[in-house]
């Protein structure tokens, strides 16, 4: 409570219109920002509320393991005849069935809610793996050119331009693009060519052709990196840009060439920085569904990538043969289509119909998944603002 | 330089530098580092080029498949039928009208019964549903074979009591007086699975409203006669269009048959043209000549279809005098205003469908079957087209203007709702907020980036459509136009959400504009003793327009590229939006450029019309976001401020 003003002060603010609509402006202004804050914050509770129960318990271990290491399954919930529900998987029910005999009063079944979400979970990961890597390496090399070695003039300009609208493009026509390129024409060793193949060439013991490497995560996660590559670039630029001329001019003063500076004074300043911002670039490529709709995943698949099923070994079979099956079997996870939480969410909401069980499957994974986003982004965040107190040049 | 003395030891310097130069393949190393990283750098053009090249490739051919489709539509009289089938789909709009119209009037008489009557059967429901259990067990119990009266006496008991709760538990609405409500209650209660009677009191109730629905009927007779007169004028037309249609559909298989074929013949002749071995080549021919379809002879199936031109014009003539009679037979008068404003509506309208039908009655001399489907005309159903019709057993159609409208209205709701909101705050954190304040509203707003789409998709059919449903439904806010909606999902939802998902990207780019001006026109307007808000609103942010534009028009290119989102909550109904309805029309559903090849593009075959037709799609959108981007970058050099 401000004292009422008196004439005697010369300094004293007026309570004039003008000072009143100044006040009313910044006002306006304020909770125009802090509504933004609170439809955030109300969307965060309210998957929070309805999701953590699902992936919390009261009891030991107080997380449901269940749902967080188990495959999607269908869902058989059985009624008898007092009203009691019994949930139960596809092999339980005849079980349950023949227990209740006549007590059995109705069943129903509810597509992917059951089980956990641990297939979903692994894919996503995969995914994430492989288009991180592809996307940092190219990224990164782009970015050394730009900031390392770019002169100005017309290459440099394309460049520039070429990554803002590369950053523009629709994620779907991403996702067009990776069943064009990756799905259907990208290059692979075969021994025979199939028909789709838009040309082979022969090297004697097999076929290089370009068929096409199907819906897999290899072809999934290549598009993600492109999907994510303008984020790598321009994070990677600003973190090679923020090493000091000085360290360069020092090391090029002393006689190193330019690579040798980038090597040894450059980089090894600039890449923690590169990495935390990179964890961005995973958060987008997780969030993504669109490329993947075509390109990686499935709606529902019961076995996870290495569970594959090869031919068994004979009983005498060589240390060598042993040695080939596991890295059949390691790559193998590359060639399979999987899972992906984002994707899953997608069949949870739009494609079974809803009710309380599906709903519970919905908010479980949502928060799963929200949870596992934010906190790769919370953490860029924070370890960037540690990085610049480290690092103050 | 040259002038000054060089320093006399080139043997030790030439060593020096001849020692560091390793060469691979005549390369200098230093050269190849470089030459590595400059290629890794173009590939962000190649990866733009490519993915035209792929969109290209994919969908190119969309415009030869469907000019040919369109020509095999248009040989085998299907679009002759069009002609006469397109204008008489507006029968069934006036007639559901009419029936509107008639419901209303009957309503006002009999609208008390038939509440009553439905409300009691509700009620009734909703005791049985909620003593169901005990019913089915009781139901069972009595159709076993050797009765068990034991058992059957505790479950008679069992469901009385459960009877008895629902009877109590059911809400009885004010439209039974209280004598009423509690016969009901009585006759609920005696609810036994043997009954199978409706309770006296329903049964009275019906009957009421046969009495009622009886005199209303004799009361509007005018308006009976003349929906049911004009109902049944289109059925003689529709009869003889039917025939026709049967006969055009069948030469369009016929025909799309034979094509199927003929390709696999020619792919069968050019295998064996190309096989080396005899023995293989003879099998291919022998196939190939096997193969062989009947032609179709379509001048000739066509004559079947265009020689009933006249019968069919006659028909066209009878219909369109018949609902002039319908027209001029509707009475003037009806129950309440809004039948009497459809009335009127259905009596100016037949006309201009009568018209209408005669125009294309018309038409069909004009129509020749042998007149060949241009490219641009091609283009034109496609670009300009209205329907997307798809998997149809008549003919498939592939506009692009209802996905593109839709797109373009749920961009524009995002886009209003979205710049004002993120402005502000831009304005708000850049030049009022406190540090502790910046420290909130910024990390905040940057999260939302983090959340994605598919959640927020989620978000929308679990949360924001309810929302907006159940506000809609409020009484006092019935002034605003298309409440109560009828759709959860719709294009309002979605922009909503979007608008949500664009506020960080034209947040942090108008900061960021703002940030730039120039100190000192900041220093210039306080020195000249604006107040803050002057210096805010007529320097600071004049100064940034170009960034805040650019700003906006990339949050408009993010919008329109946003696929789950629209997806998921848009509504997905292909059609154009019924902008009639005025600005309501943003709460009706609809399906967008994204959201078709999203939903579509799984389940159709690698090469068919309509795998084309969607890659066409993609390479629009490819085409938008680069517009989008160039006109961004565009404003924000022509509105530079000149930096002094």
């Amino acid at each position: 409570m401000n004292p009422a003003p008196t004439n005697d002060n010369p300094f004293a603010g007026d309570n004039s219109g003008i000072q009143q609509r100044e006040t009313a402006a910044r006002w306006a202004l304020r909770v125009g920002s802090y509504i933004v804050v609170l439809i955030t914050l109300a969307i965060m509770l309210h998957i929070f509320i309805k999701g953590a129960p699902v992936v919390f318990q009261s009891k030991w271990p107080f997380v449901n393991t269940q749902f967080l290491t188990e495959l999607p399954a269908t869902l058989h919930v059985i009624e008898d005849q007092q009203g009691n529900h019994i949930e139960t998987d596809v092999n339980g029910a005849d079980a349950v069935k023949k227990k209740l005999g006549d007590n059995f009063r109705s069943e129903k079944t509810v597509s992917y809610s059951g089980g956990g979400i641990l297939g979903p979970i692994v894919g996503t990961a995969l995914l994430v793996i492989v288009s991180v890597g592809v996307a940092l390496f190219l990224g990164v090399a782009c970015a050394i050119y730009l900031s390392e070695y770019a002169k100005h003039g017309k290459f440099l300009e394309m460049v520039r331009l070429a990554i803002l609208n590369l950053a523009g493009v629709p994620s779907v026509v991403f996702g067009l693009f990776g069943l064009g390129a990756f799905v259907l024409t990208a290059p692979t060793f075969v021994d025979v060519p199939a028909d789709r193949s838009v040309f082979s060439i022969p090297l004697g013991f097999t076929t290089l052709s370009f068929e096409g490497w199907d819906t897999c995560v290899l072809s999934g996660g290549f598009t993600l990196a492109f999907v994510i590559l303008p984020v790598i670039i321009t994070a990677s630029e600003q973190c090679l840009q923020a090493v000091p001329q000085g360290f360069r001019e020092t090391s090029m003063a002393l006689g190193a060439t330019r690579w040798q500076t980038i090597r040894y004074s450059v980089l090894p300043f600039a890449t923690p920085g590169i990495l935390t911002s990179s964890i961005l670039g995973i958060a987008r490529a997780a969030g993504e569904t669109a490329p993947i709709m075509f390109t990686a995943a499935l709606a529902f698949k019961d076995k996870l990538p290495w569970q594959k099923d090869l031919p068994p070994l004979p009983a005498d079979a060589s240390i060598f043969a042993h040695w080939e099956q596991s890295v059949a079997r390691f790559l193998g996870i590359f060639t399979e289509s999987v899972q992906a939480l984002p994707y899953h969410i997608y069949t949870l909401a739009a494609k079974i119909p809803q009710n309380e069980y599906a709903e519970r499957a919905q908010y479980g994974s949502v928060f799963v998944f929200l949870v596992l986003v934010a906190s790769l982004a919370a953490s860029s965040v924070m370890l960037r603002k540690r990085l610049r107190a480290k690092y103050r040049w | 330089m040259n002038s000054l003395p060089t320093p006399s030891r080139p043997p030790l310097r030439s060593v020096l530098l001849r020692s560091r130069k390793h060469t691979i393949l005549g390369f200098d190393p230093q050269k190849l580092i470089k030459y590595f990283f400059g290629s890794n750098a173009s590939v962000a053009i190649i990866v733009l080029v490519l993915i035209m090249v792929f969109l290209l490739r994919e969908g190119i051919d969309f415009l030869p498949t469907y000019q040919r489709e369109l020509q095999t539509y248009r040989r085998a009289g299907l679009e002759f039928c069009d002609i006469i089938d397109q204008p008489l789909q507006k029968n069934q709009t006036l007639s559901s009208s009419l029936r509107q119209a008639l419901s209303a009037s009957l309503e006002t008489l009999s609208k008390t019964a038939r509440d009553r009557r439905d409300a009691a059967f509700l009620l009734k429901r909703q005791v049985e549903d909620k003593s169901a259990r005990p019913r089915e067990s009781l139901a069972q119990a009595l159709e076993k074979a050797p009765q068990d009266p034991g058992q059957i006496d505790v479950l008679r008991r069992e469901l009385g009591a459960a009877t008895a709760a629902a009877v109590k538990a059911v809400d009885y609405p004010e439209l039974f007086t209280q004598a009423e409500r509690e016969q009901l209650e009585r006759e609920f209660a005696a609810l036994t699975p043997e009954v199978t009677d409706l309770p006296p009191m329903l049964q009275t109730l019906v009957e009421d409203f046969n009495v009622k629905d009886r005199e209303a009927k004799t009361k509007f007779a005018d308006l009976v006669t003349a929906q049911e007169e004009f109902e049944e004028a289109a059925e003689p037309l529709q009869e003889v269009l039917d025939e026709l249609k049967a006969k055009a559909l069948e030469t369009k298989e016929k025909a799309v048959e034979f094509e199927v074929l003929e390709t696999n013949r020619q792919r069968l002749l050019e295998a064996a043209a190309t096989e080396s071995d005899p023995k293989e080549k003879a099998s291919l021919t022998k196939e190939a000549e096997e193969s062989v379809a009947e032609t179709v002879n379509l001048e000739e199936s066509i004559k079947e279809i265009t020689g009933r031109t006249a019968e069919l014009r006659e028909q066209v003539e009878k219909y369109a005098v018949v609902i002039e009679k319908a027209a001029a037979d509707l009475p003037k008068d009806a129950g309440t205003g809004a039948a009497r404003k459809l009335v009127n509506d259905v009596r100016e309208g037949i006309p201009v469908h009568a018209r209408e039908m005669r125009a294309a009655a018309a038409k069909l001399e004009d129509w020749h079957w042998d007149k060949p489907v241009s490219i641009f005309s091609v283009m034109g159903a496609f670009f300009f087209g209205t329907q997307w019709i798809t998997n149809s057993s008549w003919q498939d159609f592939f506009g692009f203007v209802p996905l593109l409208t839709g797109s373009l209205v749920i961009a524009a709701i995002a886009i209003l709702i979205a710049t004002p909101v993120s402005v502000v705050a831009a304005i708000y954190t850049n030049q009022f907020a406190s540090e502790r304040e910046k420290e909130l509203i910024k990390p905040v707003i940057e999260f939302i980036q983090a959340i994605p789409s598919v959640v927020l998709g989620f978000i929308g059919i679990s949360l924001v459509g309810n929302l907006i449903k159940d506000v809609s439904e409020w009484s006092w806010l019935q002034w605003v136009p298309g409440f109560p909606i009828q759709e959860r999902l719709n294009m309002f939802n979605a922009g909503c959400l979007l608008a949500f998902m664009a506020v960080p990207t034209m947040f942090s780019l108008s900061e960021d504009a703002l940030n730039n001006v120039p100190r000192a026109y900041i220093d210039a307007s306080d020195a000249l003793g604006a107040t803050k808000l002057q210096t805010v609103f007529r320097v600071i942010v004049p100064a940034g327009i170009s960034g805040i534009l650019s700003a906006i028009l990339l949050g408009l290119g993010r919008v329109v590229g946003e696929t789950m989102v629209v997806l998921l909550v848009a509504g997905n109904r292909i059609a154009i939006p019924d902008f009639s309805a005025g600005p309501g029309v943003i709460f009706q559903p609809a399906h967008t450029l994204t959201g078709i090849i999203a939903q579509e593009l799984g389940e159709v075959s690698r090469g068919s019309s309509h795998w084309q037709a969607l890659f066409m799609v993609g390479i629009v959108l490819f085409a938008i976001s680069l517009l989008v981007n160039w006109c961004a970058r565009a404003v924000a050099r022509r509105f530079e401020p000149h930096k002094a």
